[in-house]
């Protein structure tokens, strides 16, 4: 090497200029990302549950959607768990007492003791047994926040099979709509299978203060209520006298554990001869099995349940076992008052899977109930495309016939219900006519999920005419494959890839990749202006302090050292003196 | 086995106890065939097996009986842990034929549930007994031949990962499962830093103690950082100069050295304000020509 300091030089400034000439004139390249492989859009599987049918003497409405609810299933939130047979019982994960309904008191054909027992299961819970989450139930592709719910009482496992982590499919977001009769006797069960306190509070369902044994009914424990601890039951007693669309919800550490899902719609049909409703809907979306008075005006009905998560606090639960550790910090260390709302979901799920669940099935000339229920924790904006629906209940109280207004967005504050009819008469005011009208949240993050788009709280009306036979819209859009793969929901799929032929607006891959020096340019014409005087003022003032401080310090530096050198002798001596007295 | 045994003893003693408050399922149960059992209080039986020999054994080896409690307070001696059975372990002979007597003390459902078993014999592997509490429920099955480990846990979500996990070990077992509580460590450990409750102290105020240890706490965990550069710069400085001060105070008062030191401090600050003035003089006269 030393022999020939020149030609190193020189190699390496020919080296150097190669790279510079070529990054030059290239930018670097586009390149294409492969997704993991798309789920498929609709999972096949149970396609003959999308039909209408009779199970158990039944009437169940067809439900065209992806994933329908089982029929048999529905049977049993109609009949009870005492009233079916023990074939439809095992179709369905329903534990044997799960809903009992006895008792027609008043001789018109339906039961009207109802008896409903609630667990508290944790989703996408912590295990200390390997890095994963139990059992999983995805918000969207990969999406796991750890939630808590009310759920049905189920039987077995918590799991669908013994292969696999998902959960079952009675344990899911959100806690499920509740529906009973005005003027039915309910005992409602919570059974605390979770390992924190929790009470039911009946938001806006008519309900004693205390039960007919005194002991407190209302769910709050800082007035009426002591907790129910875990692996302890506990029974709420009401006679709702007012029908309409309510609210049943945790009232431990309400902030918290409503935000984590222990909260649903409770529902109090109109009283009707022979009126057995829907005890459950479970996953909410489409009632398959509406009450004789929604009947009455309108042709079908959906439970629309709005929630909205804050990934710090859902994320608690997945970070320790110790239920001690969890209670620290979602007590003491989590500030709701610091919170922001990441996952945006519509009935537990949230953009593509809302397709699967919560579409909304038309047809020209007909009217649709759907009760819209906001557990978030800001004020929303649902917006339907395609229609105006008009309001005619407000947290379960009817408005005024004469004054209901119609609207395209409908404000929802925190914890309030609209009960809204859409009709699909096209006249250009309630429908603008046949095809696939997004619904969704209008304050835009809404509409994502922890901000990708497209996520969030979206679905649509579907028109039958384009809808596909396994139960999706059938697009004219783009390709919406890519959003079924977690590669999207990671963050790690450019939103526009291949939106054209030589994939303009792919990925960038700068590996390797250096700028060269910026060009100059060639000439500047004219006086400068004003801003890019004081611009470069300030540059050479920059650069003018800088240097100096450098100065200083340099010159600081050298008569420190000179000092140093001077005495270094005396130094030395000192040095070596100390050491020998040491 | 001795455990268990005192556990069945003290089980019959209690028996008479528990009766008041304890729903027995035993008789309310329904037989559904395969080895499945259920009644419409909750009570359920999955994988009984009263008499098929499984596989491997030539006669059944013995029979035995055993009593499991489950319930929350079983997880009192478990810090940490929120439900619980109430032994942990237990071991049999292969081909032991072996029945269950599961009192559920709580006011929820519970499970005990063993996995891996011969698919042949028993549906999905599994033999599971389930009741709503207070209930008992009682099931009986053929343990196969050979030595191994069973899992057996109540599959409700969250009750395994919260202490209701126990192992059945056939012949010596194949090894220990892991977060037992009790016998085996969790896989993935909980990070308990920072979860040293502070002393709570509103009318003395200890805080220089507790400052001090917290500091003292602070010092080992914090070793990056302890030798920073300027740290070092001054300690180097302090060696140098020190000699010299040592040397220049010898035989002085207190107040002298003060006044020595003051009149220093005065004359550094005068030659760098005379440093800077002439410096900055310099470099406009020079940007100037």
């Amino acid at each position: 090497m030393q022999k020939y300091p020149l030609l190193v030089l020189l190699s390496g400034f020919v080296a150097l200029m190669s790279v510079t000439a070529s990054a030059a004139v290239n930018l670097p390249k586009t390149v294409k990302i492969e997704p993991d492989k798309p789920e498929a859009v609709c999972p096949k599987g149970n396609a003959e549950w999308r039909e209408a049918t009779k199970i158990e003497g039944v009437e169940i409405q067809e439900s065209l959607r992806c994933h329908p609810d089982n029929p048999a299933q529905v049977a049993i939130e109609v009949k009870g768990t005492n009233n079916v047979s023990m074939d439809t019982l095992m179709d369905t994960y329903y534990a044997a007492d799960a809903i009992t309904k006895t008792n027609d008191m008043d001789g018109d054909g339906d039961p009207d003791h109802i008896i409903i027992k609630l667990e508290v299961t944790e989703l996408n819970g912590h295990s200390p047994d390997f890095n994963g989450v139990v059992p999983t139930f995805d918000i969207a592709p990969g999406i796991e926040p750890g939630m808590w719910v009310f759920a049905p009482k189920s039987r077995g496992m918590a799991t669908r099979s013994f292969v696999g982590l998902e959960a079952n499919p009675l344990l899911r977001m959100p806690s499920p709509p509740i529906r009973v009769e005005q003027g039915d006797v309910v005992w409602i069960v919570l059974e605390n299978t979770h390992y924190f306190p929790h009470t039911i509070h009946l938001h806006g369902v008519d309900h004693p203060w205390i039960d007919s044994s005194g002991e407190g009914n209302d769910g709050v424990p800082q007035t009426s209520d002591k907790f129910v601890l875990p692996g302890q039951s506990k029974t709420y007693e009401i006679r709702p006298r007012q029908p309409g669309t309510f609210v049943y919800h945790c009232h431990v550490q309400t902030h918290v554990h409503l935000a984590m899902g222990l909260v649903g719609m409770f529902i109090v049909e109109e009283n009707r001869p022979n009126n057995w409703v829907q005890t459950f809907n479970v996953g909410g979306g489409q009632v398959r099995h509406p009450s004789k008075a929604v009947l009455e005006e309108y042709d079908s009905e959906y439970d629309l349940h709005y929630h909205a998560m804050d990934k710090e606090l859902h994320n608690i639960i997945q970070k320790y076992n110790d239920p001690r550790l969890i209670a620290r910090d979602m007590n003491r260390r989590y500030d709701m008052t610091d919170s922001t709302e990441d996952y945006h979901v519509l009935n537990g799920r949230s953009f593509p899977y809302t397709l699967r669940e919560s579409i909304i099935v038309a047809e020209p000339n007909k009217k649709i109930k759907t009760r819209m229920f906001n557990s978030s924790g800001e004020l929303l904006a649902i917006h339907t495309h395609g229609h105006k629906g008009t309001i005619t209940h407000y947290d379960g109280v009817e408005h005024n016939p004469d004054a209901q207004v119609m609207r395209d967005v409908y404000d929802l504050a925190p914890a309030q219900r609209n009960d809204i009819m859409l009709s699909t008469a096209d006249d250009g005011l309630h429908s603008y006519g046949e095809g696939i009208w997004i619904f969704h949240d209008h304050r835009e993050k809404g509409i994502t999920t922890d901000g990708m788009n497209p996520g969030g709280n979206v679905s649509a009306v579907v028109y039958k005419k384009y809808l596909s036979e396994d139960g999706l819209p059938k697009g004219i859009g783009e390709n919406i494959m890519p959003l079924f793969t977690k590669a999207f929901h990671a963050r790690n799929f450019p939103v526009w890839q291949d939106i054209d032929e030589w994939n303009s607006l792919g990925a960038v891959d700068a590996t390797g990749f250096k700028n060269p020096p910026p060009a100059v340019p060639l000439m500047v014409k004219g006086p400068m202006t004003l801003a890019e005087a004081k611009r470069n003022q300030a540059k050479s003032a920059n650069g003018g302090n800088n240097s100096f401080r450098n100065f200083l310090v340099g010159l600081m530096l050298g008569i420190f050292a000179y000092i140093v050198v001077i005495n270094r002798e005396k130094i030395i001596a000192l040095i070596s003196s100390k050491k020998g007295e040491a | 086995m001795k455990r268990l045994f005192i556990t069945a003893l003290s089980f019959l003693f209690a028996s008479a106890v528990f009766a008041q408050e304890i729903e027995d399922h035993d008789n309310m149960l329904m037989d559904h065939g395969g080895g499945h059992l259920m009644d419409m209080g909750g009570g359920m039986v999955m994988g009984q097996n009263l008499d098929t020999l499984p596989g491997g054994c030539d006669k059944i080896a013995a029979t035995k009986e055993i009593t499991v409690h489950a319930g929350h307070k079983y997880a009192k001696k478990f810090p940490g842990r929120m439900f619980a059975f109430d032994v942990q372990e237990y071991q049999f002979e292969p081909c032991t034929k072996l029945t269950v007597h599961f009192i559920n003390e709580d006011h929820v459902r519970h499970q005990w549930m063993m996995h891996g078993l011969p698919g042949y014999l028993y549906p999905k592997g599994m033999f599971h007994l389930e009741v709503t509490g207070p209930g008992k429920v009682s099931g009986t099955l053929i343990l196969p031949p050979g030595d191994k480990t069973y899992l057996v846990h109540c599959d409700l979500a969250q009750h395994m990962e919260k202490g209701m996990k126990g192992q059945l070990k056939v012949g010596k077992g194949s090894g220990d499962l892991p977060s037992i509580p009790g016998v085996t460590e969790f896989v993935v450990q909980d990070d308990y830093s920072g979860a040293i409750p502070e002393k709570l102290s509103y009318n003395q105020p200890s805080k220089s103690s507790s400052a001090k240890e917290a500091a003292a706490k602070k010092q080992p965990a914090s070793g990056d950082s302890f030798i920073s550069g300027v740290m070092v710069v001054g300690l180097a400085v302090g060696l140098l100069v020190a000699p010299f001060l040592a040397k220049k105070f010898k035989g002085m008062t207190a107040a002298e050295v003060a006044a020595y030191v003051f009149e220093l401090i005065k004359e550094t600050i005068n030659f760098t304000v005379q440093l800077v003035n002439s410096l900055i003089k310099k470099l406009s006269s020079g940007k100037a020509s």
